[in-house]
């Protein structure tokens, strides 16, 4: 099979290389033009950062290794080292519920929610239509029966005669107005959001639905020279407060929503070490996240350890033991998680129908706690007794024997020689499964959720930073991107020393 | 048996039982019909296939094929593409030398300790806008998520395939090289035979994984077609505890018998690849 691409040299290979590259060119240019379309100037920065680099990499003759490269590059780029850089970005803004447009966006919903009814409620029946090219409306008022004929461009009053009413005392048509198909009033959700009758100044006709309409008076205007929003009913004026929020100049205590994200330092770090209210679960979180993770491997490495000991020694059953403790490794680690939980369910659970108890795990913090390490084990001991009996069969019969010889009796030997290499040899391993449980989001989010969690509060007793991070950005009440970044942030700088610490350890770096 | 062996046994087998527990409460759930886990023996009562015919028959509201379909669309591409482009990579840094190498090895090796999950708020955002842009790679579509789930593997898989591919012998190469061949060809003809083992348990741990993957599968897929086996379980199980229970341990069982014996036919390979890392040091 790879005979006949071995001769696909010359001429037929490079005719094959410009058509693929041209089908790639092909594809990234449609896809840039479809972003120039939408205006995503990031997306696409991305989309020829992509595109030079592969016309370069794949026709210039000296980047051969990048060649190779590239594709894998292009990947951890776009998808992992992007999504990491605007994790850092997104930490340094205000970006939450509230606060999750641009300040522009933010000003047009300002000024639109500004709109107030007027002193007397006045709403009308409405039928929509057009008058020659304008969109239009004929009026009933509910008040005065008072009848309007409505343009985008005037508003007048129609006499007695000038219009006809239905049984219902609604009038229905008017000189020149043609209403709307039942097709165009089907598709009128976005017409009717958008029409505005300007009726007197500073007030307008807007629709509510498609037969009812209010007259709505202006109070906001925003002053782009000055920068402040006033209310012409109260007079108060409002001034941008720095943090994403339009804010009363007299008391900046009042806020105006929506705000827009801003950019606002290291505020949500800051946060995170003074603010009470995400200070207390923070830390709380933190300690218990690294407590789990060291505490999950050390029992797992401690079982795995024992485990492989001992059936590294011809014992009856070898076999049918190896092949029954593996199975928690080969099966999907979510299904017996979900299993797991279902056991521990208080009311439907087996534990509890076995034992005849009524025990209410998830309600308890140590329980919970408790559960999560067992289950944990339950998935990690095959793990680190497949790695652990590796690493006790790669050392030396040599060495076993010399100190047998000298004297040494078989605990002596497993205690003073191979437990200090078995360490040594597994401890990228075990770091690397510190790592991994640091961030291990499937038990903690399929066992409790993270639970038990007292009423009110975003971070419950066994949330780990991770499935904290994704309440806080994810959430059923306030989502605050900003802060979920900033402890996503945390985690990396954790990981990240503690793996660079392991890797200069085991001196990986220096032999590559 | 020795009477010394005692003791070793009695841990054996306490942690057979520990081991089996789950393992037998899901069979025994999956067969009896009366819906609850709790019997309060450990024989079921009303043993019956109607968990699994419920299975086949609902399609509604609980797709189940549907969401092994995704699951097994997205891990078998994820687990082809990743050790593909990550080979291609891996080789680039094993056998060439070029500027930039050792700094991008020791940034790969970084890389490939952090779940690419961590930045989920920002991959949130991100593949928001992408969504305005390309809807069938953005938020919501299980494209997007391959994507993801791709750029995630490569640090790992390219890592990984790094350390197997050194153990080649250099000899192989030069002989090919000697005769003519290009680098090119070298990778094509030399190196992809020779690592084809190593590719294959590479490709099927990648499958294990994305198989498993929860967080970013929640996140992006919101339309219950969409979902994959793991979120739609979830969600399934979640929604109505008592009632669902039966059905959820037959879908279970569904999903995990493949894996499992996948995973004992290859034990030898993967163990191998596991240990690797550890026997080198």
């Amino acid at each position: 099979m790879f005979s006949k691409l071995a001769g696909f040299t010359g001429l037929p290979a490079q005719i094959a290389k410009i058509a693929f590259m041209a089908i790639i060119d092909a594809i990234l240019l449609t896809m840039f033009f479809s972003a120039l379309n939408k205006h995503a100037s990031t997306i696409e920065y991305v989309i020829s950062g992509v595109a030079i680099a592969a016309n370069f990499v794949y026709f210039a003759k000296f980047t051969l290794p990048f060649k190779f490269l590239l594709p894998g590059l292009v990947l951890l780029t776009v998808f992992v080292v992007v999504p990491v850089a605007y994790t850092i970005q997104m930490s340094v803004f205000n970006y939450q519920t509230g606060n999750e447009v641009s300040k522009s966006d933010a000003l047009v919903q300002l000024l639109n929610n500004g709109l107030q009814p007027d002193a007397s409620n006045t709403s009308y029946d409405m039928v929509l239509g057009h008058e020659g090219s304008l969109y239009a409306a004929v009026l009933t008022s509910q008040i005065d029966k008072s009848v309007l004929l409505a343009t985008t461009q005037s508003t007048v009053l129609l006499k007695a005669g000038q219009y006809t009413l239905d049984p219902h005392g609604v009038a229905k048509s008017a000189p020149g107005f043609v209403p709307l198909t039942i097709t165009e009033a089907a598709n009128a959700d976005s017409l009717i959001s958008n029409l505005k009758f300007p009726f007197t100044h500073g007030s307008f006709i807007a629709p509510q639905g498609l037969d009812v309409a209010s007259l709505l008076t202006q109070t906001l205007s925003y002053d782009a020279k000055t920068g402040i929003l006033t209310n012409s009913a109260t007079g108060v004026k409002y001034v941008d407060n720095g943090n994403g929020n339009f804010a009363n100049q007299a008391n900046k205590s009042q806020l105006l929503e929506p705000g827009w994200k801003s950019f606002n330092g290291f505020s949500n770090y800051t946060h995170l070490l003074t603010d009470p209210a995400v200070r207390g679960p923070f830390i709380g979180v933190f300690i218990w996240t690294t407590a789990f993770a060291l505490f999950s491997v050390g029992i797992m490495f401690i079982v795995g350890l024992l485990l492989a000991i001992v059936l590294n020694r011809k014992i009856a059953l070898r076999r049918f033991y190896r092949s029954v403790l593996i199975l928690p490794y080969a099966i999907p680690s979510f299904m017996s998680i979900l299993v797991w939980n279902g056991i521990f369910n208080r009311q439907y659970g087996a534990f509890n129908a076995l034992f005849h108890t009524h025990i209410d795990f998830y309600n308890s913090v140590w329980l919970s706690r408790g559960i999560i390490i067992l289950v944990n084990l339950w998935l990690g001991f095959p793990y680190f007794y497949l790695i652990s009996s590796g690493a006790l069969q790669s050392i030396p019969s040599e060495l076993e024997e010399a100190a047998a010889i000298d004297g040494a009796t078989p605990q002596q030997i497993l205690r003073r020689i191979k437990l200090p290499l078995i360490l040594q040899i597994l401890s990228p391993l075990l770091i690397a499964s510190f790592a991994f449980n640091f961030n291990n989001f499937n038990i903690v989010y399929l066992l409790t959720n993270g639970g038990p969690t007292d009423l009110g509060k975003t971070a419950g007793a066994t949330d780990i930073l991770i499935t904290y991070t994704y309440k806080t950005a994810f959430g059923s009440n306030n989502q605050n991107l900003g802060l979920a970044c900033a402890i996503s942030v945390v985690i990396f700088f954790v990981v990240g020393t503690v793996s660079l610490w392991g890797l200069r350890r085991s001196k990986v770096l220096e032999s590559m | 048996m020795n009477l010394r062996a005692l003791p070793k046994h009695l841990f054996l087998w306490v942690l057979v039982i520990f081991t089996l527990f789950p393992i037998y409460i899901v069979i025994e759930s999956s067969l009896n019909n009366t819906g609850s886990l709790a019997t309060g023996t450990l024989v079921p009562h009303h043993v019956s296939l109607d968990n699994f015919k419920l299975l086949m028959h609902n399609t509604g509201s609980v797709p189940y094929f549907k969401w092994m379909t995704n699951s097994i669309i997205l891990a078998t591409a994820n687990a082809l593409v990743s050790v593909v482009v990550g080979a291609a990579s891996a080789f680039a840094f094993s056998r060439m030398r070029f500027k930039g190498r050792k700094i991008g090895l020791q940034a790969l090796l970084l890389v490939q300790v952090f779940p690419s999950f961590l930045a989920l708020a920002a991959i949130y955002v991100m593949m928001e806008k992408v969504y305005t842009v390309f809807p069938q790679i953005g938020l919501g579509s299980l494209g997007g998520l391959l994507l993801i789930y791709l750029g995630g593997s490569m640090g790992v898989n390219a890592w990984l395939l790094k350390g197997y591919i050194d153990t080649i012998p250099l000899e192989l190469d030069e002989a090919a090289r000697i005769d003519g061949a290009s680098t090119v060809q070298v990778y094509w003809i030399i190196f992809f035979p020779l690592a084809a083992p190593v590719l294959a348990v590479t490709a099927l741990l990648s499958f294990i994984g994305t198989f498993n993957e929860f967080v970013l599968a929640s996140l992006f897929l919101q339309d219950v077609n969409r979902r994959t086996v793991a979120v739609g379980l979830q969600q399934f199980v979640g929604a109505q505890f008592g009632q669902n229970w039966g059905p959820f341990a037959a879908g279970s069982l569904i999903a995990s018998i493949p894996l499992v014996i996948l995973f004992l036919s290859l034990q030898r390979f993967i163990i191998g690849g596991l240990t690797q890392g550890a026997t080198k040091g």
